[in-house]
């Protein structure tokens, strides 16, 4: 019998835990792995890649807000080419559960993209039309249930991985997109990526960000995100990742209660790197102190 | 600030301060180090209060506690020889350490200071401890008071104008310099990549690659 009232499995992947750093804000664990011990997380999802790689968006990148931050980084990443070469082994060393976060301008880049990623020892493949912060593509698939479908049906077809689908809340209709997703074949989805902001410099009379628009993160999304998380859970059957602003073992019970199998954490990440940690801790706690045999229990109880 | 119990770092490196627990603001602020005592295990960190991090540690009172991650980034490499430091505004704060570390390698180096404010001058005093010469501008462009053909090492730290005219002086010289980077930072340790600039060879991480460099690499972007 399993005594680890942590451990899950999610598209058929055993977790040790539910707590899996986000993409983005790990990098592909190097890090991190420097000053904390990532061997502790349930699983990593790496920085987002795109086919050939990039060198990410000019101008200012990152900017606090009232208990978040604004990120315009444009998924400035190596390429798959190197992830799978280089990166995937190193984060297999780590431990936990490997995540490969896939973006893309056009759906020949998910497609070669995703080829290439069968040749990368990874756990899941996460699919992301969700960036924010790229202008060909990324989220432009994530934001109505046909295209979304398509992409998700067309990766699924050329990948050995199971898939992950990463939605955008900036999506006029989040609940519809992920039941196209679903019934596309996505074996799982991980919810929410940035909300689509924005700052202004007064001083200087002009936008912060030279793309304009940046993704907004952190302890300030959380209760839309958890709403979104809800209303997609009593819509889909498959399992769902949830995240948005998630600082503590609390808030990641919140996401369970709402009917996610896991969490990600990011932003928080680069407030206290021992964050993560930290919420493995409480959710331990918490199972004790609930008395429960697994912490799966829990899941979509409200 | 004074902050005893962080691990003792070098001059140019710097740590993500934060008040414990706080979800607003949120992020941590890099601070370079400004003078380290290794006997007492204290580091004095000096911030301008610019927004709402620096505002909250000014209302920090003593024996509070902070959140200190570090020390990150690589620091100044001490080159042998002559050493004449620039420094401009806030940036005059980590050159203390740089002038205490270049003193203790070698108490016979000439070094040369020059400082500037744009209104009132702090830490001159403390650099009179380590320096040969200290020089004080308020107002003006402290690389216009530098001569840049001596056989020396150039350190400059300061905002990004001073950094520009430090390049193009060295530029002229054909000196050697190196000039410690701000940027806006959500981590500090190298993964949000938040903070990259371009360089001569690819794009850099401030916080981790940096924030010092030798001027040359990142000339183009400064």
């Amino acid at each position: 019998m399993d005594c680890n009232p942590l451990s899950l499995t999610l598209c058929g992947v055993p977790l040790q835990n539910p707590v899996i750093a986000a993409s983005g804000t790990f990098g592909f664990g190097h890090e991190y792995a420097e000053i904390m011990d990532v061997s502790r997380l349930g699983g990593i999802s790496g920085k987002g890649l795109t086919l050939y790689g990039s060198s990410g968006n000019a101008g200012m990148r990152v900017y606090e807000t009232p208990s978040g931050m604004l990120n315009s980084i444009g998924l400035e990443n190596p390429g798959v080419q190197h992830f799978v070469e280089t990166e995937a082994p190193y984060m297999r060393s780590l431990g936990p559960a490997v995540i490969a976060n896939l973006g893309g301008h056009c759906e020949e880049d998910y497609l070669e993209g995703a080829r290439l990623l069968n040749e990368a020892d990874i756990d899941i493949l996460e699919l992301n039309i969700s960036c924010p912060n790229v202008r060909a593509g990324g989220m432009a698939f994530g934001m109505l249930p046909e295209p979304a479908a398509d992409i998700t049906r067309r990766v699924k077809a050329v990948s050995r991985h199971p898939l992950m689908v990463k939605l955008s809340p900036n999506a006029p209709d989040l609940v519809a997109v992920a039941r196209a997703c679903e019934s596309a074949g996505a074996d799982a989805l991980s919810l929410v990526n940035t909300f689509l902001g924005m700052a202004i410099d007064v001083k200087q009379k002009r936008a912060v960000f030279e793309n304009v628009y940046a993704g907004l993160s952190g302890p300030a999304i959380l209760p839309i995100a958890l709403r979104m998380v809800h209303q997609v859970a009593h819509a889909v059957r498959i399992p769902i990742v949830g995240l948005g602003g998630i600082a503590s073992a609390e808030d990641a019970l919140k996401f369970l209660m709402a009917g996610a199998r896991a969490v990600q954490v990011g932003t928080m990440t680069f407030a206290k790197p021992g964050a993560m940690l930290d919420i493995v801790d409480g959710l331990s706690d918490y199972c004790a102190e609930e008395k429960l045999q697994n912490l799966q229990e829990i899941v979509g109880m409200i | 600030m004074i902050v005893s119990g962080a691990p003792i770092g070098r001059a140019g490196q710097f740590f993500m301060l934060r008040v414990p627990g706080a979800l607003d603001p949120l992020l941590g602020r890099p601070v370079s180090i400004c003078e380290t005592n290794a006997e007492t295990g204290e580091t004095a960190f000096v911030y301008q209060t610019v927004g709402r991090g620096t505002e909250q540690f000014s209302r920090l009172l003593p024996g509070q506690e902070i959140d200190a991650q570090g020390p990150y980034g690589n620091g100044f490499s001490l080159e042998s020889g002559r050493a004449v430091i620039l420094g401009g505004g806030i940036g005059t704060a980590p050159m203390l350490q740089l002038a205490r570390e270049l003193r203790g390698d070698d108490p016979a180096r000439e070094i040369d200071v020059y400082l500037g404010f744009r209104e009132e001058a702090y830490l001159a005093r403390e650099f009179e401890r380590y320096a040969d010469r200290v020089a004080v501008n308020i107002g003006g462009f402290v690389t216009g008071d530098a001569d840049f053909s001596l056989d020396a090492t150039y350190y400059a730290c300061g905002p990004a104008p001073m950094l520009r005219a430090a390049a193009a002086a060295a530029d002229a010289a054909n000196a050697k310099l190196y000039v410690s980077l701000e940027k806006h930072m959500a981590c500090g340790v190298g993964a949000c990549l938040g903070c990259t600039c371009q360089t001569s060879g690819g794009r850099k991480r401030v916080c981790k690659d940096g924030p010092v460099f030798d001027y040359r690499e990142v000339h183009d972007g400064l």
